[in-house]
């Protein structure tokens, strides 16, 4: 329990450790995974009535432009011009630098590579399951520079509160500001409940309350990353007594004419009946896949682990639609950006990389689909360490169903003066949360005559589905 | 000299519940004495007299007296689990606890979090943080705001530290982060609010945002140029590091200007322009007082202490008057925070009798709270002093900790409403259900059902009040209800949990052990029950 904080591995050491691990080390069993990865495939039954869908949400507001860099010698240059202090050199990319399944004409000819400390990422995505989509973000319909600047709000409205974390947080997932309470996970989650023997186990946070994973009609449901959390003094009376224990559970569970306290008792009920449901069919899930590959601990990692098992427990549990939600914390880097970054990135890669992993161990990594999402993207201008919040960002999409190595969208120019961003290198999207959300809501089976409405603004959008999945 | 707000009020005007309820709202324990005062002085005079009660030991001054200025091989001046042992230590064992109470409540307005504050002496930061809320507990806002901004801990927390002024060459910009977060969370808030706390709507029918990025980027110019202010700190050559350990009076010392590193750009936000070249201390000083004198100060900040220490969803009439308070303290005053506790505190939708048809009446208490009025209450005791109790935030934790919210975002947003609720329904807001869930609920009652019985490291709970009593079930439930609960639990519950209770067979003759394990259990059964957790 003891956290020291120092300064305990430098960026040296931690980058050559990246570019071993690229190659060999701890990221072999993933070569090896993906190597034998039509093998798994076939093992699955084909039909294998399953499909999962899992946000991984970086809170904060990643910063793009050192998850997916510049590496091509010109805009490199620039990106090092703009970024300054908080920029890679290029030699350092060279080991994470990504060559496309088939080769793509980018914008100026860019070419990328992955930050250093993703080196799982980029087997990923060389091996064709993982794909980036680039410049995606929140907007109510397309809108240029000009429109932007302008102030005909009326045929161009933006999403409310931009660069503001919390109403951009939730706009992310419920595609509104502040006070959504029906996220986009959940709404796909209401068109799913009715396949699903448990329909309190369709919209699944392992992080806390998200709105995400909040419908119209399904719930969201919560667990930890030991799996449901018992009440043990209702089982164990333990300096107690049974009357006691009796009693303990009646007051939590017993409705109220108080509407707060009637929550309670509800929230109270959920937690105990699912609790022993859950947790005695993951008592039989075993699952090889380490989690734990890096020194450090990685909450995210746990949180995936827990997903996880789930889905490995899913037929004990009669699961077959499944949206899940974890995430990560730590990404407003407004400085010491260069070091903190550094370390949430190998968190990602790693808890990414390793459930990953764990699908195909399952048989599933076709029916499990993994996404990240975040607040915002951040300016390409420094501010001394750090960056600002931005708009657009760059995303990935995980899982064997993935049409991936390969990038999906515009990629913007590395400028801070072109018209792709308003200021500060703050991108303007060129692809709405709407599109990517509707990509993966079909893969998951929503019919697109139900698309707009989990999507209400999809019908703005020309091109609803991006075809990474 | 100071106006009263209520009438005065005597002994039989205030019911023992009355006096408990307030209690609990305006401190977090009760005990006896404390009841029998309100009852005694009524609730203003009770107010007056804690505004001019003496200070507890502060807690840079804990921590030393603790040893945690020990300078040592083991490096503890880079640990951070010393700040928890003293926010823990301010809030459950100092006296000044109506204080402690107000400080807490201001601790999730202006918020900064031991989870990152890194490099020399966390704990010492997060003291002197802790110490500007208790000194301007009872000051003004305008003053608040001033020593928020240049708190050591929160330039780290919010990048004011090391902010530097833009710089064209290399295209630069300075650091938004804090400009930003002063106007969205700790004055103004996102929207123009009229001075009741509802939203003004523009033409369009549409909230009128009250600022839009130029305003933060002007902004940011204000705060460039600051950074830990070194000059009384001493540098320690030590032998088990290649660098010197250093001194923690930075940590206390409001940031220093470097003026070479601030903007001399003009800046224009909010409708208010600070001319290119003012100094520094001028730009800060415009810049503070344009966000203290906006009118959204006093319902944005007004409401969200109402929801702190009453009601989760206060009358509009209600906030317009504590917003009348902020505005004018009765002298001319604007931003005097004491005004604003009795404005809080004494409003007649306070103290008026809950409503039990209000089915929407009052506010989930938050875990800290709880325990902290259990501690109090029932006497956590530590022989050393020690109070080592960790960060708690976890699933298996009390899953709250004092000074450590997940973000600037607090642990739950004033606004939120809780999905697929009857709150929701009723389109009322319940800002700490962001925290409850099936896995919260269970770490809570799992938590408790240690610490109530065993305590904590060596903090060991007394129980003192209730001991001489522990024979007499029903008479445990009704202490404990009145003084946790201000008699909140109805009839039924209390008769059910005397019930459960006498199964423990405890008489006076049971060994104090014994007693403990049928206290414990009580304590158990009152601090789970719905029926005490939403505070009414």
């Amino acid at each position: 329990m003891t956290k020291i904080v120092t300064e305990s591995v430098s960026r040296r050491t931690m980058l050559e450790r990246a570019a071993k691990l690229g190659f060999m080390g701890a990221a072999a069993p993933l070569a090896v995974n993906l190597a034998s990865m039509g093998e798994a495939a076939a093992a699955t039954a084909p039909g294998g009535d399953y499909r999962a869908l899992v946000c991984v949400f970086l809170y904060g507001g990643n910063d793009h432009p050192n998850t997916l860099i510049p590496y091509d010698k010109i805009n490199h240059a620039r990106y090092m011009a703009i970024r300054g202090g908080v920029s890679f050199q290029r030699k350092d990319l060279d080991a994470t630098a990504l060559k496309p399944i088939v080769p793509q004409a980018l914008t100026d000819d860019q070419q990328y590579a992955f930050a250093p400390y993703l080196p799982r990422l980029k087997i990923l995505f060389e091996g064709g399951k993982l794909a980036t989509q680039l410049n995606v973000g929140s907007l109510i319909t397309p809108v240029t520079r000009a429109q932007f600047d302008g102030s005909n709000r009326a045929l161009y409205p933006l999403p409310p509160k931009l660069f503001s974390h919390n109403d951009q947080q939730c706009y992310w997932q419920a595609l509104g500001s502040e006070g959504s309470n029906v996220g986009w996970g959940g709404r796909i989650g209401d068109f799913a409940m009715a396949s699903n023997d448990q329909s309190l186990l369709t919209c699944i946070s392992a992080a806390g309350n998200a709105v995400f994973v909040s419908g119209d009609k399904s719930l969201q449901y919560q667990i930890s990353p030991s799996g449901a959390i018992k009440i043990e003094t209702i089982q164990d009376p333990k300096y107690g007594s049974a009357a006691i224990s009796e009693a303990l559970h009646q007051l939590i569970t017993q409705p109220s004419a108080n509407a707060m306290e009637n929550e309670l008792a509800i929230i109270a009920r959920r937690s105990i009946e699912m609790e022993g449901i859950v947790n005695k069919a993951l008592d039989k899930v075993t699952l090889q896949t380490s989690f734990d590959t890096v020194p450090g601990d990685n909450s995210l990692a746990n949180q995936l682990k827990i997903v996880a098992r789930l889905i490995g427990a899913r037929k004990e549990l009669g699961s077959r639609r499944q949206i899940f939600f974890v995430s990560l914390d730590g990404f407003d880097h407004h400085s010491n950006l260069s070091k903190k970054h550094n370390e949430l990135m190998s968190k990602v890669d790693e808890a990414i990389a390793a459930f990953y992993v764990a699908t195909v161990e399952m048989g599933v990594q076709r029916e499990v689909t993994t996404f990240t999402a975040s607040d915002f993207g951040r300016t390409l201008v420094n501010n001394g360490d750090g960056s600002d919040h931005g708009w657009g960002s760059h995303h990935f999409v995980i899982g064997g169903a993935v049409n991936g190595g390969r990038y999906y969208g515009t990629a913007p120019h590395v400028s801070a003066t072109s018209d792709d961003q308003v200021g500060q290198g703050r991108l303007l999207p060129s692809t709405s949360i709407d599109q990517y959300a509707a990509t993966l809501a079909r893969w998951f089976g929503v019919p697109d005559g139900e698309m707009a409405t989990i999507l209400p603004n999809i019908g703005n959008f020309d091109g609803r589905y991006l075809g990474f999945v | 000299m100071i106006k009263q707000a209520a009438k005065p009020t005597t002994l039989t005007a205030i019911s023992e519940a009355e006096a408990a309820r307030f209690l609990l709202r305006a401190q977090f324990g009760t005990s006896e004495g404390e009841i029998a005062a309100v009852r005694a002085q009524g609730y203003a005079a009770w107010l007056e007299a804690q505004f001019n009660s003496p200070r507890g030991q502060k807690g840079a001054d804990w921590l030393d007296a603790h040893g945690h200025n020990a300078v040592t091989a083991e490096a503890r001046y880079f640990w951070p689990q010393a700040g928890d042992y003293m926010i823990w230590n301010q809030l459950l064992a100092q006296p000044d606890e109506f204080r402690q109470r107000c400080a807490f409540s201001l601790s999730q307005f202006t918020v900064i979090s031991l989870n990152p504050i890194d490099g020399y002496w966390p704990p010492y930061i997060m003291a002197a943080w802790w110490n500007v809320l208790l000194d301007e507990a009872f000051g003004n806002f305008r003053s608040l705001l001033e020593r928020v901004t240049l708190n050591a801990g929160m330039g780290m927390y919010l990048n004011t530290k090391g902010n530097l002024k833009e710089d064209a060459k290399t295209g630069r910009e300075p650091d938004e982060n804090y400009a930003r977060e002063v106007m969205q969370l700790f004055s103004i808030g996102l929207y123009e609010l009229n001075p009741d706390g509802t939203e003004k709507k523009g033409p369009d029918g549409k909230p009128i945002e009250t600022y839009v990025q130029s305003d933060v980027t002007n902004l940011a110019r204000v705060f460039t140029g600051y950074d830990h202010d070194m000059s009384r700190v001493q540098y320690k050559k030590v032998a088990w590091q290649n660098f010197p350990v250093i001194t923690p009076e930075f940590t206390s010392d409001p940031m220093k200007l470097d003026p070479g590193n601030h903007s001399k750009l003009a800046v224009t936000f909010l409708g208010t322009t600070i001319p290119a070249n003012t100094p520094a201390p001028d730009s800060l000083r415009i810049a503070l007082d344009r966000l203290f004198n906006h009118p959204n100060v006093g319902p944005f900040f007004g409401r969200q202490m109402i929801q702190r220490m009453v009601t989760s969803n206060p009358s509009p009439a209600y906030v317009k008057r504590v917003a009348a308070a902020f505005a004018d303290n009765g002298e001319g005053v604007r931003g005097d925070l004491k005004a604003v506790w009795r404005a809080v505190l004494l409003d007649p939708e306070a103290l008026a009798a809950a409503d039990p048809k209000d089915a929407l009446h009052g506010k989930l208490r938050e875990p800290v709270q709880r325990f902290v009025s259990w501690a109090r209450t029932l006497g956590l005791k530590s022989e050393s002093g020690n109070c080592e109790i960790f960060a708690t935030s976890g699933q298996e934790g009390l899953g709250q900790s004092p000074l450590r919210s997940p973000s600037v975002f607090n642990f739950f947003r004033p606004g939120y409403v809780p999905p697929h609720t009857a709150i929701a329904k009723a389109g009322k807001q319940a800002p700490e259900f962001q925290i409850a869930n099936e896995t919260s609920i269970a770490g809570y009652i799992n938590f408790l059902s240690w610490a109530i019985r065993w305590g904590y490291k060596d903090m060991k709970p007394g129980y003192e009040a209730v001991l001489p009593i522990a024979h007499d079930p029903p008479a445990v439930v009704a202490w404990l209800n009145l003084h946790l609960a201000a008699n909140q639990l109805s009839p039924a519950s209390c008769s059910l949990i005397a019930t459960a209770l006498a199964s423990k067979n405890v008489t006076p003759d049971t060994p104090r052990d014994a007693k403990l394990d049928m206290l414990a259990s009580a304590c158990l059964l009152v601090l789970s029950a719905p029926e005490y957790l939403v505070q009414k």
